[in-house]
């Protein structure tokens, strides 16, 4: 049983929480920062519009600095209402006017220079700790002129940072609760998406699901074309499956009567060999019993073979097999039985060849063919068995080909002799009707080419072409 | 300090930096607590405060029923004063601060004296009533003008300020020497009374150059001025506390109170607890019961003094007070608009005409 990999549907789910996360953590860190720079720029306006007003109050008359400041200053520092506020009005020779004496850190080479360079005056921003506590100020020099002289006085304002934290905290919590509500709105359709797209493969499972274990029939599903290939794929299988599980009926009812029809046969036989007083007789019909016994044999060997053939196949590794070796061994043993039915065997062939390969498969294979070609030579017959190099294809590859001189298979009939039981209505030699097919199950293990041509002036030749193949080798 | 109160007496004492003149006078009136048991030690609160202490001792009484172990010992004096002793004495400082001079008691909060305490019974107070957790408002109360309708003849009262230079100008050399003012370099509360008018008004320079001309009588504290009234020294007594103004209404009926119907400045009374206090527990208790419901019952039936609470019910309530006649209520905010006031420069200026008007009138006096 193949082990379940992580879901899909949690991995999506895992993906899209993790970046929908990485998302909203950027979002809220932009806003985060967006929300300081926005309380930072509004209230150091509303600290700028302050020292503005003041500085509008101050005035010079008589080389003496007149300030009176307006309540409206005061007012606009009034809107944070929750921050403590200081301020200072100064000369260039240090000396508070009128506000807090003991400001810290006024920036004062600053102003100075913004003095000495007699240019327009811009705000200068600092924080710094006043009284316990953190307060952002700004500087700012006004120019007062009289006469023949000029004064310089900086006005310095400063509030503590209450209020910016609390409406850079306010935007935030907004920030915070979007985008809390923006993640579950999200991930919530996602779920949903995801649930969609993988509704076909769920569609797909109940559907097998549903079926009764031997209803193989193609499924029926619209399905998108990423699983398409995958539904092509079951049904596929499902029909590989029908076709050998039919295949697998035919051939045991066909076993089943094949076994039952001689046994019958034999039973009949030998009831009338008992039952027969005429001694030639019975000894007729005790050869026919004989006989009868023999297909039977030859039946139920074959029958076995496959199954033990079947069974190597899924057991048994390839090894190195000295072909030449075999096909000479298979000739050698069936030469006698051969020459029982007046037929030659002649073996052609000079070359030394080892291929991988299943040794004992390999026998059955050509016993079945070489019999097969016996059994349909006529007396006084010739199997020919050659084993050669070919050269002419792209890759170098041996041919191994057993012709007879019987009457061959018309060209309708090749198409079914590999079927199990196949035996041409013209047949009149025993046989199981299986050998072939089993020979070329046995070439197709071997990815080897099975073929079947006719030869001259009349038989059949049975050709099996060994592939170039990883480990082959041969001798001339 | 611990105060040992075996006679259970309320002592009456004038304290060491009582000077001569009444605006540099403090009293020290020690609450004992309610513990009688001989020997018994109990802790003290020390108050400053600019409140008589005839008009605050309900306040203190039903403090003590619950902390009856406590005695309060009370230093009142004028709010100038109170301001420049808690910072002449940096060793000594109260438990409680309380003035009705809103710039000097925001001012010291400003700069950080004040301890931050969120009392849980700020909800039950307006909101603009209180600073940062540091400095809260306890009173609601009109500064008014008082009379002596003495002086009307057949004239009608005068309602607003208006009306009142009106009547001076009418009773011209009747008025001389009769009307009085706070002396604003002397008493806070006085100088915020009148540089607000100076935001307000524009009859606030007709009402200098009046009292300039009439050689206004200058008082520190509200108690002689109502005196200087009930005694027909004064028949007019500009911008006074409305409380103590109203009693006087209630004692002497020839004495009417004004709320001017141009506009009726409000102030608040505040507290703070000192940073360097040393009984801040009782200390914040004591702010709690300020400004709970009990409290401001309390200040509405039985001390006189207008409740910031607009929930309380009682003959000083702000209910009964709105329906008394007057002009659009204009609450001097408690907020960084009070720095203004503090602000030394614009004191300079607000002194210098001040003096410019009435110091002359003073001199000539001599």
């Amino acid at each position: 049983m193949a082990k379940a990999t992580t879901s899909i549907r949690r991995q999506l789910i895992l993906m899209v929480a993790a970046v929908l996360i990485v998302i909203n953590i950027i979002a809220l860190w932009s806003a985060h920062i967006y929300a300081n720079r926005a309380a930072k720029e509004s209230y150091d306006r509303l600290l700028y519009g302050s020292a503005l007003q003041m500085a509008e109050n101050i005035t010079i008359l008589d080389s003496q600095v007149f300030i009176d400041l307006p309540v409206s200053a005061f007012e606009t520092l009034a809107l944070s209402a929750s921050d403590r506020a200081f301020y200072a009005i100064m000369n260039g020779r240090y000396q508070v006017l009128t506000g807090y004496k003991d400001l810290p850190n006024i920036p004062f080479t600053q102003l100075l220079q913004q003095s000495s360079e007699k240019e327009k005056f811009i705000p200068i921003y600092y924080e710094t700790m006043y009284h316990g506590e953190k307060v952002r100020f700004v500087a700012l020099g006004k120019r007062l002129l009289e006469a023949d002289s000029v004064n310089d006085v900086f006005i310095i304002v400063g509030q503590t940072l209450d209020a910016r934290r609390a409406a850079a905290t306010e935007v935030s919590h907004m920030a915070l609760q979007f985008v809390a509500l923006f993640f579950v709105i999200t991930l919530l359709l996602l779920l949903f998406v995801i649930w969609r797209v993988l509704q076909p493969l769920q569609a797909i499972k109940q559907a097998i699901t549903e079926r009764s274990p031997q209803e193989l029939s193609p499924l029926e599903a619209n399905v998108p074309s990423e699983i398409a290939p995958l539904l092509k794929s079951i049904n596929y299988f499902m029909a590989q499956l029908d076709n050998t599980l039919s295949r697998l009926q035919r051939f045991t009812a066909e076993a089943a009567h094949q076994i039952r029809t001689p046994l019958a046969g034999l039973n009949s036989q030998a009831q009338n060999a008992i039952d027969e007083t005429d001694e030639t007789l019975r000894q007729k019909q005790l050869q026919h019993i004989l006989e009868s016994s023999n297909v039977l044999t030859g039946t139920v060997n074959q029958l076995l073979s496959r199954a033990t053939l079947t069974h190597r196949y899924q057991s048994h590794p390839f090894s190195p097999v000295s072909l030449d070796h075999v096909v000479k061994e298979t000739c050698r043993e069936l030469v006698v039985w051969a020459l029982e039915r007046q037929v030659e065997i002649e073996y052609l062939g000079n070359i030394q060849v080892t291929i991988k390969g299943d040794e004992f498969a390999l026998k059955q294979m050509l016993q079945n063919i070489i019999e097969n070609a016996i059994k349909y030579s006529p007396k006084g017959g010739v199997v020919e068995v050659e084993l050669m190099v070919m050269n002419e294809l792209p890759d170098t590859s041996i041919r191994l080909q057993i012709r007879d001189q019987g009457v061959g298979v018309p060209d309708k009939d090749k198409e079914h002799i590999f079927e199990y039981f196949y035996r041409s209505p013209d047949n009149f030699a025993s046989g199981s009707g299986i050998g072939l097919s089993i020979a070329k199950d046995v070439a197709e293990h071997h990815d080897a080419r099975f073929h079947l041509k006719d030869n001259l002036p009349s038989g059949l030749i049975v050709e099996v072409i060994f592939l170039q193949q990883k480990g082959l080798s041969y001798e001339s | 300090m611990k105060v040992n109160c075996r006679l259970g007496l309320c002592l009456i004492l004038f304290s060491h930096m009582a000077l001569a003149g009444a605006a540099q006078s403090g009293t020290s009136i020690i609450f004992p607590s309610l513990n009688k048991q001989p020997k018994f030690e109990g802790e003290v609160l020390t108050v400053y405060g600019a409140v008589n202490h005839r008009v605050i001792s309900p306040l203190f009484k039903a403090y003590q029923e619950t902390y009856t172990n406590v005695a309060i010992h009370y230093t009142e004096s004028n709010t100038r004063h109170l301001y420049e002793q808690f910072l002449s004495e940096p060793n000594a400082r109260p438990d409680v601060m309380l003035s009705p001079a809103m710039d000097l008691q925001f001012k010291l909060a400003n700069d950080g004296y004040a301890l931050v305490y969120d009392s849980p019974e700020l909800g039950h107070v307006p909101k603009d009533s209180h600073w940062r957790s540091e400095l809260f408002g306890f009173t609601y109360e009109p500064i008014v003008t008082a009379i002596n309708t003495d002086i009307l003849a057949r004239e009608a009262l005068p309602q607003s300020r208006e009306q009142l230079l009106n009547l001076i100008r009418s009773k011209n050399h009747l008025l001389d020497e009769k009307i009085g003012l706070f002396d604003i370099q002397q008493s806070g509360l006085g100088y915020l009374a009148w540089a607000y008018d100076g935001q307000q008004s524009r009859s606030y320079g007709r009402l200098l150059e009046a009292f300039g001309t009439h050689q206004a009588q200058l008082y520190t504290d509200t108690a002689s001025m109502l005196d200087g009234l009930l005694k027909g020294q004064i028949f007019i007594a500009y911008n006074l506390v409305g409380a103590y103004s109203y009693q006087w209404t209630q004692k002497y009926s020839w004495i009417k109170t004004i709320m001017p119907t141009d506009y009726t400045t409000i102030i608040m009374r505040t507290a703070f607890i000192p940073r360097d206090a040393q009984k801040v527990t009782l200390a914040k208790r004591f702010i709690d019961l300020l400004l709970s419901p009990e409290g401001q019952h309390i200040l509405a039936n039985q001390s006189a003094l207008t409740p910031i609470s607009t929930k309380v019910k009682g003959p000083f309530s702000r209910d009964e007070l709105s329906k008394l006649p007057h002009g659009i209520f204009r609450p001097i905010p408690l907020g960084l608009e009070l720095l203004i006031q503090t602000d030394d420069a614009k004191k300079r200026l607000i002194y210098s005409e001040w003096r410019d008007a009435i110091q002359p009138v003073l001199n000539r006096k001599k």
